[in-house]
């Protein structure tokens, strides 16, 4: 079993990272270079920072006006996030981590503030999968990944508790720390290839939406000749 | 042998050898010639399905079907394209039973991307950013290469592109100007003495306006309305006989014609020596024009798109438009076109006017940028075949918001939008007159030298 750790936490977890890294540095990279394209080719040159940052901004912090559509997703999915960039990052045991790999240390997450953000993920975790599997609309919308994320993450979460926990443990603290670690790894693999991705591409997303609109000249007549159609009636 | 498929709408016959060869020939060469690639590259990756859209789709709230949820639609045309024209699609293809275009899958896009009003609501409600209007601009696009399109939207296009009236009413010039003589008899009536005239073809004036040429044949409270208060700022105006449509459904289902139209507007306004292109009360011939103007036509030819309501805006506040207060004493509301309102673009501009002229102004929940579709749009109302959806399923929303506001006068500065909400008010019996912006002005212009409106019959 120990073995099997050292593994994950080793050269499974490097790699996973490694991956993580170049992934979103090629979809990063891809879209900013796209972006280029769309303005060089583009009648409205203009690239609409302002408004994709404000945009952008806005959906950083809660959004008490969505509440009103969907109260129970809304807050489910703000808390899930909030318990998503804070505890991998100011969890006390995870800065050790962050200290021995890069050297760099910063204060740590008092532990039972800590333990509630985690528990608050799981509850948001589960109701956020109910909500998928039992909310027609969710239910049809939903692919693979979309369900299987979610619960990827409350599993982190779970065995994350448990480590941290080892008197309400009823495995063994490695299996235990196995499973979060192997889970936590296969997070990092999927990030660049799954909805993930919005962590590196939410900034980007609106500019893209804008500059969507920022048409080609000509296009249509290329398009026409393209598809031999230039010298036929409307 | 195949039968010619049947939409909600009506559709001219099209070729259905190989459509979906044809259909991906068609996306092939709208990626490689235009702008969508990236938007989809994007969307492919970030889309979440996180269902928040659901909340601000009217079409959706109205039917339930899941099949109408924006992120639902849209994934119709971002299947496509991940599976033709992405790598892993590709890959994916090669190794596991996927997905593939036929026959039926674009009669299911057919139909769901003119469900779609393409008001752009849902675009607030996307915690990723995606605009599924632009998805849905593009797959009509797509869908009208291979010849699906909604032949209401298509023989208006052909009219004005390639037609002798050159309008997509069909309305030969000589009656164009035997209306406009009319409608200044009509005025001289309002205003005795003032002389409003409609002028046409005047060379070298500063403003050439392009109302929707649809208020030529029903909206003639809205044109004297245009004209009273042009001539009460002191503009210089005219009209252009050989293209006096503001209307460009290019916008509705393809960039191809949406770039052809605004080159023959401009073309219009160079050869009458015109410097500013002046949009009557319309929302998506604003756009078009607005966007079109800097999309399609060169930068040194580019000339500044003005709504009128934004010139009377300007003319309030600078002082040159007078406007009697609280002419109007009935409860009046006030409908915002989700072309020119969702972004941020004409809101105020209107309320500015409305409430010096109404004692009674109230607002719709919600409204402005947040408004709701009149159920109308994305070139729906021209469709009359699918009047019963459109508006009895489509119109509900609006239809309760207006009830709500107990208003007498619901305002709609939108030629689409003033067809949609008089078939609302038609089909749902509600106690209410439409009118345009500029209608009231009929009651509240002061001209420069004093003179008042006379009192003339009140609206039906």
């Amino acid at each position: 079993m120990s073995e099997w750790l050292l593994w994950a936490r080793g050269p499974m977890f490097r790699f996973a990272m490694l991956l993580m890294v170049l992934g979103v540095i090629r979809l990063v990279v891809l879209s900013l270079l796209n972006l280029v394209a769309v303005s060089r080719m583009a009648g409205d040159k203009r690239i609409p920072i302002a408004t994709a940052l404000r945009g952008t901004a806005g959906w950083l912090f809660p959004r008490w006006g969505a509440l009103t559509g969907h109260p129970v997703l809304t807050l489910a999915s703000m808390i899930f996030h909030l318990a998503m960039i804070i505890t991998p990052i100011f969890l006390g045991a995870h800065i050790l981590l962050w200290q021995r790999g890069l050297g760099l240390s910063w204060p740590a997450l008092a532990q039972p503030l800590a333990d509630a953000l985690t528990l608050a993920g799981i509850v948001a975790g589960v109701v956020l999968i109910v909500q998928r599997i039992f909310a027609r609309a969710s239910r049809e919308l939903s692919r693979l990944q979309d369900y299987l994320l979610p619960v990827l993450i409350t599993i982190i979460f779970a065995t994350g508790y448990l480590a941290m926990h080892p008197g309400s443990d009823p495995l063994s603290y490695e299996a235990v720390m196995l499973i979060h670690v192997v889970c936590g790894n296969l997070l990092l693999f999927a990030l660049p290839f799954s909805k993930l991705s919005h962590v590196m591409l939410f900034p980007i997303t609106r500019l893209v939406s804008e500059m969507g609109w920022h048409l080609a000249p000509d296009a249509g007549q290329r398009v026409a000749a393209t598809l031999h159609k230039e010298d036929q009636p409307i | 042998m195949h039968q010619q498929p049947h939409y909600t709408y009506y559709a001219e016959d099209f070729p259905l050898e190989e459509r979906p060869r044809r259909f991906l020939e068609a996306f092939a060469a709208i990626l490689r010639y235009s702008n969508y690639g990236p938007a989809l590259d994007t969307y492919v990756h970030v889309s979440a399905k996180c269902s928040l859209c659901t909340a601000a789709c009217p079409v959706y709230q109205a039917t339930g079907d899941p099949q109408d949820i924006p992120c639902h639609r849209s994934e119709l045309l971002l299947r496509v394209y991940r599976r033709y024209f992405t790598l892993a699609g590709a890959l994916k293809a090669r190794f596991l039973d996927s997905f593939h275009l036929s026959d039926g899958y674009i009669d299911t896009m057919a139909e769901a991307f003119y469900r779609c009003t393409a008001c752009k609501r849902c675009l607030a409600s996307c915690p990723m950013g995606i605009d599924h209007a632009l998805i849905t601009h593009l797959a009509r696009w797509i869908l009208s290469e291979i010849g699906i399109v909604p032949k209401a939207l298509l023989v208006s296009v052909r009219e004005q592109l390639e037609g002798e009236t050159r309008n997509t009413s069909a309305i030969p010039t000589v009656a164009m100007r035997d209306t406009c003589e009319f409608l200044e008899e009509e005025l001289d009536e309002i205003y005795p003495g003032a002389g409003i005239k409609f002028p046409i073809d005047v060379q070298g004036s500063e403003y050439v306006f392009f109302p929707a040429v649809s208020d030529y044949l029903l909206e003639a409270d809205t044109l004297m309305g245009n004209a009273a208060m042009l001539h009460a700022i002191g503009a210089s105006w005219t009209i252009g006989s050989e293209n006096f449509d503001g209307i460009d459904y290019g916008l509705f289902y393809s960039d191809r014609m949406w770039e052809r139209i605004i080159k023959a507007q401009v073309a219009e306004i160079k050869r009458l020596g015109g410097r500013v292109m002046l949009i009557g009360e319309c929302g998506h011939a604003s756009r078009s024009a607005k966007e079109g103007m800097q999309n399609f036509i060169p930068e040194e030819e580019r000339l500044p798109v003005v709504n009128i309501m934004e010139l009377a805006h300007a003319g309030f506040v600078s002082g040159e438009l007078k406007l009697i207060e609280n002419a109007i004493e009935q409860r009046t509301t006030y409908h915002d076109p989700c072309n020119i309102a969702r972004k941020g673009w004409i809101v105020e501009q209107p309320r500015v006017l409305l409430r010096h002229i109404c004692s009674d102004f109230v607002e719709m929940t919600p409204n402005g940028v947040d408004n709701y579709c009149c159920g109308g749009g994305g070139g729906t109302v021209s469709i009359d075949e699918i009047r019963e959806f459109r508006v009895m399923v489509g119109g509900e929303t609006k239809a309760e918001q207006i009830k709500a506001t107990g208003a007498h006068f619901v305002v709609t500065p939108c030629a689409n939008c003033k067809k949609q909400v008089s078939e609302i008010i038609e089909d749902f019996k509600l106690d209410v007159v439409r009118t345009g912006l500029h209608d009231l002005f009929l009651q509240a212009i002061i001209m420069p030298d004093g003179q008042k409106p006379e009192a003339r019959r009140v609206f039906e």
